[in-house]
């Protein structure tokens, strides 16, 4: 691993804002936080995977990966994150280098390559991704884009975050870090208002910000920059104005919080837009830090209207469901601040959690979900498909909310299945989300199919006296 | 000049060009005087309210856009499934020419068929000579083995009687005493195609089985352990008869399927015309009799003919166009019950795979609207499937269904929670259609080829299922009966709905944030 990076990834590690890492010891944290990689065992995506669906999330600017076809060719525009204006981000850009350029080196290809974009296409910035192949060829990307900045007059970022440098998580923190090293400061707002804030860690997956922004428009709260669902560069370049921020998906770009707040001032808090009660605290905390921070008073009182009036509405509207869901098992697959944000928003009506996995899970999320769900015993560590179908058989669950790649297992395990990932096609955020969820829960659940699934063929059925 | 010799416009282009445009509106402006283009647009609006729709309801003399075809083309769908017969029509020669051109439109094949070409003085003195000549001429120019007849309106009106003129011309020796022409009286001013379908099959088998005409001594039964099937019109036979043949082949099934028309309308291009190709035998009609049960496909295909040979002392199942996990599994479990063998594991792993394929797909199909109209039998099995995806048959309807069959639907619907809304509608036609598209909207419309109509007019996708079908080719080659069927049809909803999620989601910059690669 070049050096810089290996500083970089040491510095993650001991992210001062994690309270997970605060508490190992010093042997341990040196160790780093991301759990090895068992060789052999099914994994997540890597650090690469993890940068690229941080910041794919900005718009307007092209995303440029620097390797050969594949890193690309899987993970080109497969988020459904959505935006609002421009579509440039969904272009798939690759060096795709090939067998000369490992052995000559692919710097030149990449300047090119940024050269082509800029004259064809001119964004407003251009993001370039390393990947295993150019970085153990020692392709230089930072010198690249340093040099391509100056020349074009035009931001060039580079995100170094390799694949082979770990997982997921740690990529997202890897893109966090060249969003404070390169961009994040670099330009200013038009203008300011005491009510501006940031939101660090929304994808805007399925247009799940556009379910929340009504809401802060209401309440006279703007989005200075989300980071990164729906961004423009210059939002997310100007965004260390903001008077406060929240963080929403767990840990994923916790050190963009932490330092802005060391370095602009910005404090931030973490929230969750799942679930009824979560988006009214999530508001109430919006307001709180606004007006600690110079917002007039009469913020808290308009966003305790708002939340009034919205839950009203919102539970109006779920009530036909509750007779019907009421008492249903749900089990739930999925990641981070889902794995506890979801279980407080079906708990909400009347759904009974038979598990939740916290493969993903921090120790903060882990703590929130026992407080939720008052014991250890339904959390689920990570596990290999046959175990899964194992559980899944046994657990005697209604349904359950996954991402993608365990669907086809939980329905070879003839368990009734609903997408809460990136793939999904709904939108489940804010008190909007969660009638959405709860109405698509009900849908998947009085499929036909799935009594089809459970039965056996009617031939092989023990034949009835 | 819009048309010149660099470049030939063609009918859609030529006619878009400014010369002709303002040809067109100097015409309506100098010559048509229609009405003014504000009246006429509120009447089209009009035509979609429930108000139009109250009247157009009330219609009792008037079929519009009927979804239906006359009996003789079921007579010469029949004919085509024996072995080297010929389907011979008695009556005015354009109605065969019809027939003829229906079927190789929508099969892609040539289609053998001839008329006895009455003509005026046929009509007032009765058509026998026509009959005489024209059972002579067909035996020499085209060598078929048997000769199916069947009549048009114009031999019916003046009252032909089919078994006195065959006779006569077997007396007069245009074709030999021995030569087989069962026959069926087939008016198209009674029933549809499925009718003569019914009368055309059951022509055959009582030729063979009751005596020849009494030229022979009627057959005795003696029962064997093979299975019958009958599949019923069906535009989809070229592909649905192999699946049924490879089904019970897996089931080790000893089986006759009475009118087979899959090889003749699907004949290779190999440098030989073959007029007539596969088709059930002669022998085969015969054996039949002997059957231990016949399986009829489509129930209201074969009416008369299931009553017939259960009169001969089989059992006769029938079903309704079953498709899908529920519907192939009834047709499996009854063949098995009636042969004693069980279904094998390939086909039960067919099964899971068509129920895996549901499952991974549900949630997009799961309460989408559907209308769809066609055969009795096809609503019955569409509308059954339908329910099983959680999708919701709202409007289904038949030109040629009866009380009967609005029964047998509304059972559907009762059996199922996602049929709550839904309603069936028989002897309506496709205008009727058009005012329920329009009052009761759907997401998708279920038909044949006229149903574009439909959806050019209401933008309801329109998805091919039925018959007949000119406008996409070789869907019927594709079988949509056994899981294999279901799997095809499940991709052609999915594929429809898809479609129009892209094309709903595709505006560059206003729509597409929205139009993405995963679905």
């Amino acid at each position: 691993m070049a050096r810089a990076l290996a500083v970089k990834v040491q510095e993650i590690f001991e992210e001062p804002g994690c309270d997970k890492n605060q508490g190992k010891s010093e042997k341990e944290r040196k160790k780093g936080c991301t759990k090895q990689l068992a060789p052999g065992a099914a994994a997540g995506g890597c650090a690469f995977d993890g940068a690229k669906i941080a910041l794919q999330p900005i718009v307007d600017v092209a995303h440029l990966v620097h390797g050969p076809i594949a890193c690309e060719g899987n993970s080109w525009d497969n988020r459904h994150a959505a935006s609002s204006g421009p579509q440039i981000y969904r272009t798939g850009f690759t060096t795709d280098i090939g067998e000369l350029d490992v052995i000559y080196g692919g710097e030149k290809r990449l300047y090119r390559a940024i050269r082509q974009i800029i004259e064809r296409c001119d964004p407003p910035a251009v993001f370039v991704y390393q990947t295993c192949v150019t970085a153990l060829i020692g392709d230089d990307v930072e010198a690249v884009c340093k040099l391509a900045s100056a020349k074009f007059g035009k931001p060039v970022i580079p995100v170094d975050a390799p694949g082979f440098a770990g997982i997921k998580n740690l990529g997202n923190k890897l893109a966090g870090e060249a969003l404070l090293e390169h961009v994040i400061g670099t330009m200013e707002p038009e203008t300011t208002t005491p009510y501006d804030i940031n939101i660090i860690g929304e994808y805007n997956l399925s247009g799940e910000l556009w379910q929340v922004k009504p809401l802060l428009d209401a309440m006279g709260v703007r989005i200075l920059a989300c980071i990164s669902g729906d961004a423009r560069y210059r939002e997310v370049a100007s965004s260390h104005r903001a008077k406060a921020a929240m963080m929403v998906c767990s840990k994923a770009m916790i050190n963009v919080a932490r330092k802005m707040d060391e370095r602009y001032g910005i404090p931030y808090f973490e929230g969750s837009f799942y679930g009824i009660a979560d988006t009214s605290d999530s508001l109430r905390g919006i307001a709180r830090l606004l007006v600690r921070q110079g917002a007039p008073e009469s913020l808290l009182a308009r966003t305790e209207s708002l939340v009034v009036a919205e839950e009203a509405r919102a539970w109006a509207r779920i009530e036909p469901y509750r007779e019907r869901l009421a008492g249903k098992r749900v089990l739930l697959i999925t990641g981070g601040v889902k794995s506890w944000s979801v279980v407080a928003a079906l708990q909400e009506i009347g759904i009974e959690i038979v598990g939740t996995s916290v493969k993903k899970s921090t120790k903060e999320d882990k703590e929130r979900i026992k407080q939720i769900m008052g014991d250890e015993a339904h959390m689920i560590e990570d596990m290999p498909p046959r175990e899964m179908y194992r559980m899944l058989k046994e657990a005697r669950a209604d349904i359950m909310l996954s991402g993608g790649r365990s669907q086809f297992v939980a329905l070879k395990a003839k368990m009734p299945w609903m997408d809460i990932n990136q793939e999904r096609h709904h939108a489940f955020a804010g008190y909007e989300g969660m009638v959405t969820l709860v109405h698509e829960i009900d849908r998947a659940l009085v499929n036909p199919v799935w009594e089809q699934v459970r039965k056996p063929a009617p031939w092989d059925a023990a034949p009835v006296a | 000049m819009p048309q010149n010799a660099e470049e030939i416009l063609d009918h859609a282009k030529l006619f878009r060009e400014p010369e002709y445009a303002q040809m067109f509106e100097n015409k309506k402006q100098q010559f048509e005087y229609g009405v003014p283009a504000e009246r006429l647009q509120q009447i089209v609006e009009w035509t979609k309210s429930v108000d139009y729709k109250d009247k157009n309801f009330a219609r009792d003399s008037l079929t519009v856009n009927p979804a239906k075809a006359c009996q003789p083309l079921g007579a010469v769908f029949v004919a085509n499934g024996f072995a080297r017969t010929l389907g011979f029509v008695h009556g005015s020669q354009g109605c065969v020419a019809y027939y003829r051109s229906h079927f190789s439109r929508h099969f892609k094949e040539p289609t053998s068929c001839v008329s006895s070409s009455m003509t005026e003085d046929a009509a007032v003195f009765g058509g026998l000579n026509n009959m005489v000549d024209g059972l002579a001429n067909a035996l020499n120019l085209y060598k078929p083995e048997m000769i199916a007849v069947s009549t048009t309106c114009m031999a019916e009106v003046i009252g032909d009687d089919l078994n006195a003129f065959i006779k006569t011309a077997k007396e007069k020796g245009s074709v030999p005493a021995e030569f087989d022409v069962p026959f069926a009286h087939t008016p198209a001013f009674v029933g549809s195609h499925v009718t003569g379908y019914d009368n055309a099959l059951l022509g055959v088998i009582r030729h063979f089985w009751d005596g020849k005409a009494d030229t022979a001594p009627r057959l005795e039964r003696v029962p064997d352990e093979s299975i019958n099937f009958i599949g019923g019109f069906d535009g989809f036979v070229v592909g649905n008869i192999p699946e049924i043949r490879r089904m019970l082949k897996l089931m080790d099934v000893e089986n006759t399927v009475l009118c087979d028309p899959s090889d003749n309308w699907n004949t290779p291009t190999d440098g030989n015309f073959l007029m007539y190709d596969g088709g059930t035998t002669k022998q085969q009609v015969e054996s039949a009799i002997n059957a231990k049960a016949t399986v009829v496909f489509q129930e209201f295909s074969a009416l008369k003919t299931a009553k017939f040979i259960a009169e001969h002392g089989q059992e006769v199942v029938s079903l309704n166009h079953p498709m899908g996990v529920t519907g192939t599994d009834r047709f499996l479990m009854e063949v098995s019950r009636l042969t004693g063998k069980p279904i094998p594991a390939e086909l039960e792993l067919e099964r899971g795979r068509l129920v895996d394929a549901i499952a991974d797909s549900q949630a997009h199909l799961h309460g989408k609207r559907y209308a769809l109209y066609g055969d009795p039998d096809l609503m019955l099995g569409l509308t059954q499937f339908l329910l099983e995806l959680g999708a919701e048959p709202v409007h289904v309807l038949s030109t040629n269904g009866d009380a009967d069959w609005a029964a047998k639907v509304q059972a559907l619907f009762d059996a199922s929670p996602m049929g709550k809304g839904c309603k069936v509608y028989p002897k309506r036609d496709l205008w009727h259609m058009r005012s329920l598209l329009y009052t009761e909207p759907v997401d998708f419309l279920i038909g044949n080829t006229y149903g574009k109509y439909l959806e050019r007019d209401t933008k309801i996708p329109l998805i091919r299922l039925g018959f007949p079908i000119f406008d996409r080719h070789h869907y019927h080659r594709m079988p949509i009966w056994g899981y294999e069927g279901g799997l095809r049809v499940l991709v052609m909803l999915l594929d429809e709905y898809f479609e129009a999620l892209d094309a709903d989601t595709s505006g560059i910059s206003t729509t597409d944030y929205s139009f993405d690669i995963i679905r």
